[in-house]
């Protein structure tokens, strides 16, 4: 732990950490609103979200429809254009990191060359963009914009820049997104697509046990490099594997020995996913009962309501969770173990298979219970997995919580 | 010190807000899981008939036992009277295992003419609710003779969009139907033609029709102008996925033999059937293996 410790805290030092870190600390809030307007809008107002099922929210509720949709509005310009922001972001910070005077100038640079990657020349002069690139392509849009700003800086570096004089860097920032964006919509031709979407198809052959885990995980990983995995962050209940054990289940009167018992939904959603990717849930109570930092205390707060209901963008961006090292091994372990266990209790028919369609937005814990149609042993696993995901995150809490207090005391 | 107290008093409130929400959602749950396994489990197809003016809900018995004759798993025949009150008097049974019963509707006040007929298909709404709550089918078909083709027009076209979401019409036999009562024109259209027209937006997408006319000369079955039957295209084509016209001659084709007539029995049997017909096995008969 020691080694860890010290390696981590020399990468933790480094300027391109702290020029992500700062990146990331101006996006939490964007994103705190969003995560906030989205779990509103899909599990509070939307006639098929959870809280509006059971409680029937959407039905007396006045003026409902037009609620979800101004919060509509909140989640499509945050959460829906979170690379925007990364974009200018990360252009500012490399620059007031690197260069010798910060200009407003440069993040505005930044925002350019992202828009020029992002836009789609086949839109016959209508103004569409790329609304994958703008929602997940967070990664994409650091490492457009930390390449503008050392384009801008190593400018700088011959003279001192002035608005006029920025004319030579701008233009071959402008060259550089052109090239991007060819990139982009060759990687979006039908051919690369369906090339990707082929690998989804195995979910319900016999091996599927290691695929459920082995695509769960690689969503979780993605997840933390702020972009969107294999699977979707809900259970949809569509897909043949699960449409079969809901007709079995429907047939027989019981969900025990479903004929696709490892899927998505049974491992990785039902017990995998608790406040949203890697476990958060877990993460944010453990914050909560060990960390002393009060900044680290804060995000958390915020960010309960939200991941409450599998929604953890906050916590990611606010802690910040994504490109962190020290977070990636607990982000990854947590499910692992979840999802390794859960398919023991399942092997043992100690626990049915989750079946039955639940409402989207459903908290994490509560999917597993409803979708067995209320298994309380599956409650209880759920809730003991939290536990067991708790303890994982507690020394890499500790650990990072040292960090951040050796850094502010130097 | 103080900050463990706080923690135990966010995980008692946590606690607390879990269990309310657990129970809530397991009811719920349940509720759904029961409403989804009934959904499934209900393969129930009937096909329900009302009979044109004056006749009961005894009116179809002839062409019931007719389509059941020689066959081991015959259609049960379920008969529902509505007085003028809006109560409902039910005769007959369904046979356990029957995913096709046939239901007869009657009508206390099984008089002609729009005003009555729009009276009946409002007491047709009340029955069909009933049915649709007990019976708890996704899907029937519909045979109407004479009027009550008429009846489930305006039933279709003003009462039916409540039940869209669970509830599918599939298919619609009319059989004998005066879309224009006794005009010998489709220049002079009857007030109900024109609200039939006027409202044919509202006529399911997914439905086929069959319209079936009798004959007893070239212009009429008898009773109902041929071309007042023909009127129907002007309701239902275009507005509906499938819209056939069917004429029958011969024996049994004037209006009032209509439900007897053997080609309309094949029809049904072809068209609005679908539990294929298991024959009883004669007698001494060798049974090939």
């Amino acid at each position: 732990m020691d080694q860890l410790m010290a390696r981590s805290m020399k990468a933790y030092q480094s300027k391109f950490a702290r020029v992500i870190q700062d990146t990331l600390a101006l996006l939490f809030p964007i994103m705190l609103l969003g995560s906030f307007a989205e779990v509103l809008k899909y599990s509070f107002l939307t006639p098929s979200g959870f809280v509006a099922t059971v409680f029937g929210v959407t039905k007396w509720l006045p003026a409902a429809r037009q609620i979800s949709q101004l919060l509509g509005l909140i989640v499509h310009c945050t959460v829906d254009m979170i690379a925007l922001y990364g974009a200018y972001g990360i252009t500012y910070c490399t620059v007031k990191a690197y260069g010798r005077q910060t200009s407003a100038m440069s993040g505005a640079i930044g925002l350019l060359a992202f828009l020029m990657a992002a836009y789609q020349p086949h839109s016959h002069g209508r103004l569409l963009f790329n609304s994958t690139l703008m929602g997940q392509g967070l990664l994409i849009a650091l490492i457009i914009g930390y390449i503008v700003g050392r384009i801008i800086v190593a400018f700088e570096k011959r003279r001192a820049l002035r608005s006029y004089q920025i004319i030579w860097p701008l233009l071959l920032v402008v060259v550089f997104s052109i090239v991007v964006n060819v990139v982009v919509s060759l990687t979006r031709s039908p051919e690369v697509q369906s090339f990707i979407s082929s690998t989804a198809l195995h979910a319900v052959q016999a091996s599927a046990l290691s695929y459920v885990i082995g695509m769960g995980l690689l969503t979780d990983l993605l997840s933390w490099m702020a972009v969107g995995g294999p699977f979707s962050a809900s259970p949809t209940f569509t897909d043949p594997a699960a449409l079969t054990n809901l007709n079995h289940a429907l047939k027989t009167g019981s969900a025990f020995n479903a004929p696709f018992k490892y899927t998505d939904v049974t491992l990785f959603h039902s017990f995998a996913n608790f406040g949203g990717n890697g476990a958060v849930l877990a993460m944010i109570i453990a914050i909560l009962v060990f960390s002393k930092r009060q900044r680290f205390l804060t995000v958390s707060k915020w960010s309960i309501f939200p991941a409450l209901f599998n929604n953890n963008y906050a916590m990611m961006l606010g802690i910040p969770i994504v490109y962190n090292p020290i977070f990636l091994i607990p982000f990854l372990l947590a499910p692992l173990v979840n999802m390794l266990v859960a398919a023991s209790f399942l092997a043992l028919k100690w626990i049915p298979a989750a079946v039955y369609p639940v409402p989207s937005g459903t908290p994490g814990p509560l999917i597993g219970f409803l979708g067995t149609n209320g298994n309380w042993l599956a409650l209880i696993l759920g809730a003991v997995l939290i536990f067991v995901d708790v303890l994982i995150y507690m020394p890499f809490v500790k650990l990072y919580d040292r960090l951040d207090r050796n850094r502010g005391e130097q | 010190m103080k900050r463990t107290v706080k923690i135990w008093l966010w995980s008692l409130l946590a606690v607390l807000l879990s269990v309310g929400l657990i129970i809530a959602s397991l009811q719920w749950s349940h509720q759904n899981v029961s409403e989804l396994t009934r959904h499934h489990n209900s393969q129930l197809s009937p096909v329900i008939m009302i009979p044109g003016s004056s006749a009961t809900e005894n009116r179809f018995d002839g062409l019931v036992s007719e389509i059941n004759h020689n066959r081991t798993n015959p259609h049960s025949l379920l008969k529902v009277k509505i007085t003028n009150d809006d109560k409902l008097h039910f005769t007959g049974r369904l046979r356990p295992g029957d995913n096709e019963p046939f239901i007869v509707v009657g009508f206390q006040n099984n008089k002609d003419g729009y005003s009555n007929i729009k009276q009946q298909a409002r007491q047709f709404n009340v029955i069909f609710h009933t049915l649709v709550s007990r019976l708890n089918f996704n899907n029937f078909k519909a045979i109407g003779h004479s009027n009550g083709g008429l009846i489930y027009t305006v039933f279709l076209e003003n009462y039916f969009d409540q039940y869209s979401n669970d509830v599918r019409m599939t298919k619609l036999m009319t059989i004998g139907s005066p879309f224009n009562f006794n005009e010998r024109s489709i220049d002079n259209k009857t007030q109900m033609l024109s609200d039939f027209i006027k409202n044919r937006n509202k006529l399911p997408n997914n439905l086929s029709v069959y319209s079936v006319a009798g004959t007893k000369n070239y212009t009429s079955d008898g009773l109902v102008p041929l071309v007042s039957v023909a009127a129907g295209r002007y309701v239902f084509q275009g507005a509906v996925r499938h819209f056939t016209t069917i004429t029958v001659s011969g024996s049994n084709a004037q209006h009032s033999d209509l439900p007897e007539n053997k080609q309309i029995v094949d029809l049904i049997n072809r068209y609005i059937l679908h539990s294929t017909r298991v024959p009883r096995a004669r007698q001494n008969e060798p049974r090939l293996h």
